[in-house]
């Protein structure tokens, strides 16, 4: 399908607006989408428009300058380039652009925090993690209570989880 | 073996099919946007060396799951393929590094390095998140014990568009709506839809009546939301939908006007010897109608639904083994309508 705006290029960008509660939808090219200040990573949701524009780029253009000598030393990213096309260049880049990206995230999903399956690695490091926390806070008792003998038990038992942790 | 467009599931008068898609992205690899070619076809084989640890596990063997080599496919091949929803028509924009994994029943599809490096889907006849969701879960489990997803407790999935991170999961229910397109009541629908987390929209084309009346409801929200939550409330009002075109059918075929236009339409695609494609999803929706309400008799709604995808082009271009002119095509497809509408009916 061509773009409804230029009617030129092939339109690759779903556009979905709420006007008066009524849904209006269109297909334009990537550089109308652009232009119209639909940057690819807003696509395809909708929203208020007016509103959406206002509230992002206030947001974001006081942070600009200094956040553009930053980059993802995995994947080269800055941030300019993660919002110029709408493509996270890695995993790790979550991690270096977390503050610049919450924002359209929020925007995004309406919520920060992930709620569901969880994969394999992670879940495991997280148990160990929270059985860490828990055999900490027993040991404090133990010595406070000085149960000496079950202390280094329980001692013996942080060791070995911190090791299978690292390992 | 049937493949799931051969089948009618539950709710089948109105609910075509129900899809659950998982975006997911190897921990040790950047995304496919910033993989040079060595990497794609890194990733590849990768994803493709974990079909042995898939097919081991006893519920998924039979599924016969087998790689495809893209690149060797012919154009009509490869769009075929998104004829038969077993992938996105962005997948095959670009043929280099990129791999498909597919059951012999396509209800099982894994996308290699498309938007993802894997974008597993698990699509069934019928409204069947029951069983859709356990066997996506269950793939998922095993190829990210093999693979070691990318995962942030916060973020949830990790993905190449924020607009999956959490879940990674689109489910979606693609509906028949011909009742409720007619009542002129869409509009209003997709936005209360849009207020509850979810869209809907015309599955073939976007304009405001897409194709044979073909809507798809997907879930818009994948952080902050559980696998199951979303589930379940797509379920929901894919249910209120189900019965709300239900009654809006009974309402309309009681008009005239509209069971003339049933068996009019199925009068041409019984006899007509060129038929264009937008001319066929136009009368199908129709027919289909006609069969799910019951004023067409002896025509299976499972006949309908495969001969929707039957008749798509590359899918005539493939059935006759090469290339085909606009009119030999047309032809080809009113061939095929009058033989499967006529052969099971007398
Ligand atoms: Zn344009
Ligand atoms: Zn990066």
């Amino acid at each position: 399908m061509l773009c409804q705006s230029c009617g030129e290029n092939m339109a690759n960008t779903h556009i979905k607006r709420v006007i008066n509660g009524e849904v209006k939808e269109y297909m334009l090219c990537e550089e109308c989408a652009k232009k119209m200040g639909y940057g690819k990573l807003w696509s395809d949701f909708s929203l208020d428009f007016d509103n959406f524009l206002g509230s992002f780029f206030t947001e974001n253009i006081p942070h600009r300058l200094s956040y553009d000598t930053l980059r993802c030393k995995n994947c080269g990213s800055s941030f300019e380039d993660i919002s110029n096309t709408g493509k996270v260049g890695c995993a790790k880049c979550y991690t270096v652009f977390y503050d610049q990206l919450v924002p359209s995230i929020k925007r995004i999903h309406g919520n920060t925090k992930h709620v569901g399956k969880m994969a394999a690695n992670v879940g495991k490091e997280k148990k160990v993690e929270n059985e860490l926390q828990d055999l900490n806070i027993q040991l404090k008792k133990a010595i406070e209570k000085q149960e000496f003998e079950k202390a280094a038990e329980l001692r013996d038992r942080i060791k070995e989880l911190s090791k299978g942790a690292e390992s | 073996m049937d493949r799931w467009y051969q089948k009618t599931g539950p709710q089948g008068d109105v609910v075509i099919s129900t899809r659950i898609r998982f975006a997911r992205n190897l921990n040790d690899f950047p995304f496919p946007c910033k993989l040079n070619p060595n990497k794609k076809t890194e990733v590849v084989n990768l994803v493709n060396g974990a079909l042995g640890a898939l097919n081991k596990d006893e519920k998924i063997r039979g599924l016969g799951l087998r790689f495809i080599d893209v690149g060797e496919l012919s154009k009509s091949e490869r769009i075929s393929l998104v004829e038969r929803h077993l992938i996105s028509p962005k997948f095959i924009e670009k043929t280099g590094g990129r791999g498909l994994i597919s059951s012999q029943d396509e209800t099982v599809s894994v996308m290699i390095n498309e938007e993802d490096h894997i974008r597993l889907q698990v699509i069934k006849e019928g409204l069947n998140f029951d069983e859709s969701y356990p066997l996506a879960d269950l793939i998922d489990d095993i190829l990210d014990k093999k693979l070691s997803f990318a995962f942030d407790e916060k973020l949830g999935y990790l993905t190449q568009c924020p607009t999956n991170l959490g879940t990674g999961m689109r489910a979606s229910v693609m509906l028949h709506l011909p009742a409720l397109r007619e009542s002129g009541k869409m509009a209003q629908i997709a936005s209360s839809i849009s207020k509850l987390g979810l869209v809907i929209r015309g599955l073939y084309g976007e304009g405001s009546e897409p194709k044979a009346d073909l809507y798809q409801l997907s879930n818009q929200v994948t952080l902050g939301f559980s696998e199951k939550a979303s589930i379940k409330n797509l379920e929901d009002i894919a249910m209120q939908l189900i019965m709300q075109e239900r009654s809006a059918r009974s309402e309309i075929v009681k008009h005239i006007e509209i069971v003339d236009l049933i068996h009019r339409s199925y009068g041409v695609l019984a006899n007509a010897r060129l038929v264009s494609e937008s001319e066929f999803m136009k009368l199908i929706s129709n027919v289909r109608l006609g069969v799910a309400t019951g004023e067409i008799k002896n025509i299976p709604l499972d006949l309908i639904d495969s001969l929707i995808i039957n008749v798509q082009p590359a899918m005539l271009e493939i059935r006759e083994g090469k290339n085909l002119s606009a009119t030999h095509r047309e032809q080809l497809r009113a061939d095929l309508i009058r033989q499967s509408l006529t052969t099971k009916n007398s």
